[in-house]
């Protein structure tokens, strides 16, 4: 809701170029299919696709650049629709869960949620299986993500980008560059702390400022510490907002000094934006991906399969990389982007080194009643 | 010869016309609730839809082929009807399913459906997580009309006594603001009271941060998500609502009973207290109500300018329903909102109120 605050320009101004070139690009493809209804037509008809995903997500394209979509489009003749519309995982899911909870469709034909709402709806058996004939690229999957523990056969998912939480910051504001997740808890920054709405980044955090492993967490008195910590802060008004992807407008204006923000984000802020940085903090961050999947009774899932198995060639992956600055999924992006940004191909925060990927936790798969519990106890935090 | 003369049906209709216009409402009505609360599925809806539409259709043709007497006696009922049955199914339906759904209990997190089960464990929950919330919520909308009174009434004074020719133009000025989109506004005023924005680096020049902070205008420098740049929101949002009853009630005052009071030896300022303000009253009482009571319940501005410490009962209400997925909770929050509301507009009412609403 907030995005309109944006202060971003050159945001808004490559979101309009992109609304341009759409314009445009419609207006050509109008025209064949005029001519092509007017010559009777061959039964082929254009298919369409719609991928609702999150904001600072893709590539768009800038002057003769084309992005993902488009070259997508040109590519396949696809119709295709891009919205970002997807802020935070609990509210799209409230969002949809009348709908797919009723056996009723949704719009999208694609949605990328994080890995355990991707858990969640496998599990409620909202999820079509991806057309895995139609992807030979899924076969690009870097081994590390293959076959995760809430989609064992890998049948329902494919990852769109991973990335990691730690700390965003402005250093107009703070004045010193952080290291660490204390400094989000320095008294000198009341009022100027964001946190994160997701439960598993904001507190997976804490967790390990006090030590505590999420990927090990098994009940919910492993991360009371973190609940404490993040419940005081709150009330001594530490904490300024709690915010879904939006988070970026307010680091970018200076009203957060810092918050819990996701790498690519940050990376691709700093293009317009210098004073914002990332870092993973001392004591850890945690690491994550958002997986494409289909929701049930989506009606475009030939077209799906087809973008997807676009998106995994590793040029064309290297290419969105290069772009959005998260870790890429698709093995050989390392090589390929090398070709065309050799420095972005040596950044430690899109190809992590050993030593960095000892820093990262991934969040255990928590039980229903387990998660129920840390929903209700981060709720009543956050303030709602 | 006598012969009995055949009674028209339609006659002796007439004499009942108004029993069998106030069945028909109520047939009609408990039908609209019936549709809309769920109380009916599967092959009885088409039923009851066939009932409803064949209640009002029959009123129709009653009245079009009934005598005048029967006209006469129908037209109240037939008056009432639009206006009873939007209620029923408008007002009645949901507040039913509200109650209903504040007594449910979901049979797993993520289902769709609620079993009833006189869950009043959701309304002990409302009361014993969200107290925060819902002092806030009186609070600050009880500030913020107060503040919309003291803006409103003077403006609305001088608009409909000193207004003359520009009287349009300045009731114009008022409401023009208010085309555009209420959310809009809203995160206009966050981009405003930004720590980086226009005011505070105006107020950090001045000098004037040290006397805002004593005055809890400002917290850590801060201007946004701070309670006052709530309460700030609200009166500025609701402002509006307040002036233009009371310009409406000021504009009615004839003004030659204060040139009387004038004439009569009374001072100015006594003839505002013994003319002016009891005739405005119903204005700033309707304004109050116009203000309050969606104030109370306004999650907007506690959303984009207020902090986590300043929630509000209805962004409690909007994150139980959106994001929390938790229904009956929300529902029961819902229910101890507008109970509330109620309860204390009843007061207020007995307490200050008057026959002439506006």
């Amino acid at each position: 809701m907030s995005d309109s605050q944006n202060i971003n320009r050159s945001g808004m101004s490559r979101r309009q170029f992109l609304a341009g070139t759409g314009a445009l690009g419609a207006l050509g493809l109008s025209l064949p299919a005029l001519l092509a209804a007017c010559g009777g037509g061959d039964g082929g008809g254009a298919q369409s696709l719609f991928f609702e995903n999150w904001p600072l997500y893709i590539d768009p394209t800038e002057g003769d650049t084309l992005g993902t979509v488009d070259r997508f489009i040109k590519a396949t003749d696809i119709k295709m629709t891009y919205t970002e519309a997807y802020n935070d995982n609990n509210e799209y899911f409230a969002k949809i869960q009348p709908l797919l909870g009723a056996g009723k469709k949704i719009e999208p034909d694609i949605i990328a949620p994080t890995f355990w709402l991707a858990g969640r709806l496998l599990a409620l058996g909202w999820l079509e299986k991806l057309n895995l004939d139609k992807i030979p690229n899924a076969a690009n999957l870097v081994p590390g993500m293959q076959n995760p523990t809430w989609d064992p056969t890998g049948e329902y998912s494919l990852p769109w980008q991973a990335g990691m939480t730690g700390i965003a910051y402005n250093i107009d504001v703070t004045g010193r560059e952080l290291k660490s997740t204390e400094d989000l808890f320095d008294p000198a920054f009341k009022g100027k702390i964001g946190m994160l709405t997701e439960m598993r980044d904001t507190i997976g955090l804490i967790m390990m400022n006090l030590g505590k492993d999420p990927s090990t967490v098994a009940s919910f008195d492993d991360a009371s510490g973190a609940f404490d910590k993040l419940e005081k802060a709150k009330s001594d008004g530490q904490v300024r907002a709690f915010t879904g992807n939006d988070y970026t407008d307010d680091l970018v204006s200076g009203n957060f000094a810092a918050c819990v923000g996701w790498s690519g984000d940050v990376l691709q802020l700093q293009k317009d934006s210098p004073q914002v940085r990332f870092v993973i903090p001392e004591e850890g961050g945690t690491r994550w991906a958002d997986v494409m999947v289909i929701p049930k009774g989506a009606k475009n899932t030939d077209a799906a399969a087809e973008w997807m198995n676009f998106v995994y060639d590793p040029a064309q992956a290297a290419q969105l990389s290069a772009y959005v600055q998260y870790l890429s999924p698709v093995s050989g992006v390392q090589d390929e982007l090398a070709k065309i940004d050799p420095e972005l191909a040596g950044n430690p925060l899109m190809f992590t080194d050993d030593a960095t990927s000892s820093r990262l936790r991934s969040w255990a798969t928590l039980s229903e009643e387990v998660e129920a519990e840390f929903d209700a106890a981060f709720s009543s935090i956050t303030g709602a | 010869m006598t012969t009995a003369v055949p009674v028209h049906p339609a006659q002796r209709f007439g004499a009942n016309a108004d029993r069998v216009g106030l069945g028909a409402l109520i047939v009609a009505s408990s039908c609209l609730v019936a549709l809309g609360a769920g109380w009916v599925d599967g092959v009885l809806r088409p039923v009851v839809v066939l009932v409803f539409v064949a209640v009002v259709v029959g009123v129709l043709v009653l009245v079009v082929i009934g005598g005048p007497q029967a006209r006469r006696l129908l037209a109240p009922y037939g008056l009432l009807q639009p206006g009873i049955l939007w209620l029923a199914l408008f007002f009645l339906a949901p507040v039913w399913s509200l109650l209903r759904i504040s007594l449910s209990t979901k049979p797993s997190r993520f289902s769709v459906d609620y079993s009833f089960s006189w869950a009043f464990q959701n309304y002990s929950r409302a009361f014993g997580e969200f107290g925060t919330q819902f002092r806030h919520a009186f609070v600050y909308a009880a500030v913020a009309t107060v503040f919309t009174v003291l803006i409103g009434y003077p403006l609305a004074y001088v608009i409909a006594f000193r207004g003359g020719k520009y009287k349009n133009i300045l009731l114009g000025m008022v409401v023009i603001p208010f085309f555009t989109s209420y959310l809009i506004r809203t995160i206009a005023w966050s981009t405003i009271l930004a720590d980086r924005g226009p005011l505070v680096a105006v107020l950090n020049d001045v000098g004037l941060v040290r006397l805002f902070e004593s005055l809890h205008l400002m917290n850590n420098g801060q201007l946004l998500n701070t309670p006052a740049a709530v309460i700030g929101g609200l009166t500025y949002n609701f402002l509006p609502f307040m002036l233009l009853p009371i310009y409406v009630s000021l504009e009615k005052i004839d003004t030659n009973l204060v040139d009387a009071a004038n004439d009569l030896y009374s001072n100015s300022t006594r003839a505002f207290r013994k003319i002016v303000l009891p005739l405005s009253i119903p204005g700033v009482f309707a304004g109050t109500l116009l203000t309050f009571i969606p104030a109370a319940g306004d999650f907007v501005n506690a959303q984009f300018l207020g902090s986590p410490n300043t929630t509000m009962i209805g962004n409690s209400i909007q994150d139980q329903f959106l994001k929390q997925n938790n229904y009956p909770v929300a529902s029961a929050m819902s229910a101890v909102l507008m109970v509330s509301i109620a309860s204390l507009v009843l007061i207020y009412t007995r307490l200050f109120g008057t026959e002439d609403l506006t």
